[in-house]
Formats: structure tokens, C-alpha cells, sequence
């Protein structure tokens, strides 16, 4: 027989927490400056500020363990690699001579018509180093915490990248850290170009696969070739609005395309340049270039 | 389990110490795409020995310490890990289950609990995104790692709190045999 106040008091426990997390979780939704949400944001970063020196500590304990995981997965897939990058480095060669031409062309022409060369990425961009210490255990949540905050020049907004490709923004930053949500995370959206192609769409995530991420909104007739590469257009629609992104920061390579019959747009995969599950070292870019930043201000 | 201060201080200091764990070292540690949820195998953990009240507020605990260092939607670990750690923590109670191998299943049960009740929760907010099936592989891997790791990371919670259990299942099921009984059975070994 159990005795009904113990019932009772463990019931009214279950309901008084689940009912607390319903509030809290309607609460966040609510503005982050001001009100119940604006303080549980604030509640948060100060969380956050206090735990990055420990978060930082361990990150730095468990490297070796994490390198070691992280070798052993290199080393199988290494052979596979290997001859994926030969016929890469074929195909880039020749890519290169064509670039070469075009560009010796693109500037006798320039010449001719007067026309400014407009700075693009990677070449006037501030950029900021900065370390991943911690990061969702969740698919479903695609954000890491970087020891770099509001006091290193970080704001809401910055463009994120690794070594290879874009990653993510920022989309919080307390005084020593910074959550930077990733190009994979359910909320993400990325207007992008496909170079040489032109080809224009929004690079979206498909939740559970970081390795393949979805061009969508790619016009039907419009040709999208396997391999070409895909950056960030610097425009957010088709009204010429600025995007958080700068032009050209590369986001990925196309690995195939899907045309649905009764689909109005083609969906085009690829796989992004960023090891986006493997994150150590970040780079923030704190400001535009000029002349991207001047267009996007002029009328 | 009693709730002593000392008690409280030992439950505090083992969720963070497995919420360090896991954001900073187990998160960038990947095997065959999948990784080990240490969160939710502790709070499993502490409900078996505890139970359901100790088990829904380590939980709720877990899960907004979790939310808060993560930046993530304050509310939605700390209600899923509320549930799993109430969960475990009846079944606990209501089964006793003494046997050596039961953290295992419990371990498996809890991970895919909680990785389902993230996924529901997340798909009711604000998932605009499409959803591949590799997200249920990683939710097996995780469930198997977990499972792996299930013995020794219960036998460690469990000797973590010893001093706080009401009742220690292993030491009941190590219960010495009767030597005493009526007089006139005494000795004939029945």
C-alpha cells in the first residue's frame, strides 16, 4: 500500500518542474532585451561568462583524447580520400588555366570600361581567432561556445568560418564568449551562388546529416555542375537587400542534383568545405569589406 | 535517499562534472558519427538509485544547466530530462530491480527517451529544416555507447551516493544467508 502523501508530494514535484520548464520554455521565446525573456537571456550569458574559464579547461584536458578519436577516423578514411583528391587536383589544374585566361581578360576589359575592382572576401576583412570549448550534445541544436566575446570586438550577427569554408554567426556574445550557430542548425538559412554557374538559392541544413547540406530554390532550367563551387552570394533576396554574409566566403562543393517532376526548383546537395562536427579553431570576420559595406548601405 | 546537504552538494558536483564532460571533451570525441551522452546516462543513474523525486530533480537540474551553458531554449532539456530522470526513477521503485545487468537496458531506455523527447519537443517549436533518417543512426549510436558505458558510470553514481541510500539494492541482493531457525532444524543443513 502506498501512503498517499508520498504520492502526493512526488506528483506535485513532477508537475511543479514540468510546469516550470513550460514557463521557462515560453518565457525565452519572448523578447531577448526586454521582460521574463530579456532577463533569462541575461541570466544565460552571465551562465555562460562564468563557465568558460572551466568549459576552456576541460576543452584543453580532453584535447589529446579528442586528437587521438579524431586521427584514428582520419587515418580510415585517409585511402578513400586520397584518390578523391588526385582527380580533385586534376580537375583544379585545369580549372586553374582557365581562371588564369579569364582573369587576364577580366582586366583588359576592366580597364576599358573603367570600372572599379570590388573587394571581396577573404582580402579586407578583419578576422578574429578564436577557440570552440563547448558544444550541444544534440543534432537538433547546432551551436558551439568560443572563448572570444563582446571585450575581443565580437558581436551578434559576424560571419563565422574555419580554415576551409563558412561555418556559422553569432548569435549571442557575453564579455569573454560567444555562441556561434552553425550553418547546420535547424534555423539556418544562407543565400548562395554557385561559381561558375551563377546559379542562385538559400543553402539550408537537413537535420542528422552534417556532411550534406541543401541548396534549395535553384531554378529548374538553371545548369548546376558536380563539383563546382558554392559561396555566398552577400545578397539576402532578390531585392538586393544586404546579407549578414559577405560575397564569396566558400560554403561547399556540389555533390549531386535532384529535379522533381512536380517540384518548382531543383534541390542541389553539397558538402560543406568546413568540418562542421570537428570544430577547434574558428575565425570571426569583425568587420565587411569597404566596398561590400558601402553597397550594402547605399540605397 | 536521504536529502542531507551533503547529499545535495555530491549531486550538484557529479551533473557538473558530467556536464563538462560532455559539452567540452565527449561532444568533439566521434565514432562512426556517433558519440556518448554522458548527461542523460547520469541522470538515469542517480533516478535508479534515488528514485523518482531525486531522479526528476536531478533532471530538471541537468537540463538547465545544460540549456544555460549552451545558449539553447531555456526549458527544453530541463522538461525531457525531468521526464526521463521521473521515469527511471518510478521504474526503480515499482520493480526494485536488483539485478547486476539492469543499468544496461536502463541506460539504452534513458538515451533513446531523452534523444525522442528532444526531437518532439524541437519539431513542436521551430524546426523549419527537413530531417534526414541518419538523425535515428546517431540516436542508435548513442544508445549504444551508452549502453557500453552504462556499468561502470551506474556503479560509480552508486558508490558516489552509498552514503545517502536509503536502500542499496546490490548490498540487499548480498543479504548473508539465515543461520538461525527452529531449534529442531538447526544443523540438518535444510
Amino acid at each position: 500500500m502506498y501512503d498517499k502523501k508520498v504520492v502526493r508530494r512526488r506528483r506535485a514535484v513532477l508537475g511543479a518542474l514540468v510546469g516550470l520548464s513550460l514557463i521557462l520554455l515560453t518565457a525565452y521565446f519572448g523578447s531577448p532585451t526586454g521582460g521574463i525573456g530579456g532577463g533569462l537571456h541575461a541570466i544565460q550569458r552571465g551562465a555562460q561568462e562564468t563557465l568558460a574559464p572551466i568549459e576552456s579547461g576541460a576543452t584543453h584536458a580532453f584535447k589529446p583524447f579528442s586528437d587521438l578519436a579524431g586521427w584514428t577516423g582520419d587515418v580510415l578514411d585517409a585511402k578513400g580520400e586520397n584518390g578523391r583528391l588526385k582527380d580533385e587536383v586534376a580537375r583544379l589544374r585545369e580549372g586553374l588555366a582557365r581562371a588564369q585566361t579569364d582573369q587576364r581578360e577580366a582586366e583588359q576589359l576592366r580597364e576599358l570600361v573603367g570600372l572599379p575592382l570590388r573587394a571581396g572576401f577573404p582580402v579586407e576583412v578583419d578576422r578574429l581567432t578564436a577557440r570552440v570549448i563547448a558544444r550541444s550534445p544534440t543534432v537538433w541544436y547546432s551551436a558551439v561556445q568560443i572563448d572570444a566575446g563582446t571585450a575581443d570586438g565580437v558581436r551578434v550577427d559576424q560571419p563565422v568560418i574555419a580554415g576551409a569554408g563558412l561555418v556559422g554567426k553569432v548569435t549571442s556574445a557575453t564579455t569573454e564568449t560567444a555562441t556561434v550557430t552553425l550553418i547546420t542548425d535547424a534555423s539556418s538559412a544562407v543565400s548562395a551562388e554557385v561559381m561558375p554557374d551563377g546559379a542562385h538559392g538559400v543553402v539550408k541544413p537537413e537535420v542528422g546529416k552534417p556532411n550534406d547540406l541543401l541548396l534549395d530554390f535553384i531554378e529548374k532550367g538553371g545548369e548546376v555542375t558536380i563539383g563546382a563551387t558554392v559561396v555566398t552570394s552577400g545578397v539576402s533576396s532578390s531585392k538586393g537587400l544586404g546579407s549578414l554574409f559577405p560575397r564569396g566566403i566558400p560554403i561547399g562543393k556540389v555533390t549531386r542534383s535532384e529535379r522533381e517532376e512536380l517540384e518548382l526548383y531543383q534541390r542541389v546537395h553539397l558538402a560543406p568545405f568546413a568540418d562542421l562536427r570537428r570544430l577547434d579553431i574558428v575565425q570571426v570576420l569583425r568587420s565587411k569589406p569597404a566596398a561590400e559595406r558601402a553597397q550594402v548601405l547605399s540605397p | 535517499m536521504t536529502s542531507s546537504p551533503n547529499t545535495v552538494l555530491r549531486l550538484a558536483l557529479l551533473v557538473f562534472a558530467a556536464l563538462i564532460v560532455q559539452i567540452s571533451g565527449f561532444e568533439r570525441i566521434l565514432v562512426l558519427g556517433g558519440q556518448l551522452d554522458l548527461v542523460a546516462l547520469v541522470v538515469a543513474a542517480i533516478a535508479l538509485s534515488g528514485g523518482s523525486v531525486p531522479g526528476a530533480l536531478t533532471g530538471f537540474s541537468a537540463g538547465l544547466l545544460l540549456d544555460l551553458a549552451l545558449g539553447q531554449n531555456l526549458g527544453v532539456s530541463s522538461l525531457v530530462l525531468t521526464i526521463v530522470g521521473y521515469g527511471v526513477g518510478r521504474y526503480a521503485e515499482l520493480r526494485d530491480p536488483g539485478h547486476g545487468l539492469i543499468p544496461i537496458p536502463v541506460a539504452v531506455v534513458a538515451t533513446a527517451g531523452y534523444g525522442l523527447g528532444i526531437a518532439v519537443v524541437s519539431f513542436m517549436l521551430e524546426i523549419g529544416a527537413s530531417v534526414s533518417a541518419l538523425v535515428f543512426r546517431d540516436m542508435l549510436l548513442t544508445m549504444l555507447f551508452n549502453a557500453i558505458v552504462a556499468l561502470p558510470v551506474f556503479a560509480l553514481v552508486r558508490r558516489l551516493l552509498r552514503s545517502a541510500l536509503l536502500v542499496d539494492p546490490r548490498a540487499r541482493r548480498r543479504r548473508a544467508p539465515v543461520r538461525s531457525g527452529p531449534i529442531g532444524l538447526r544443523g540438518l543443513g535444510l
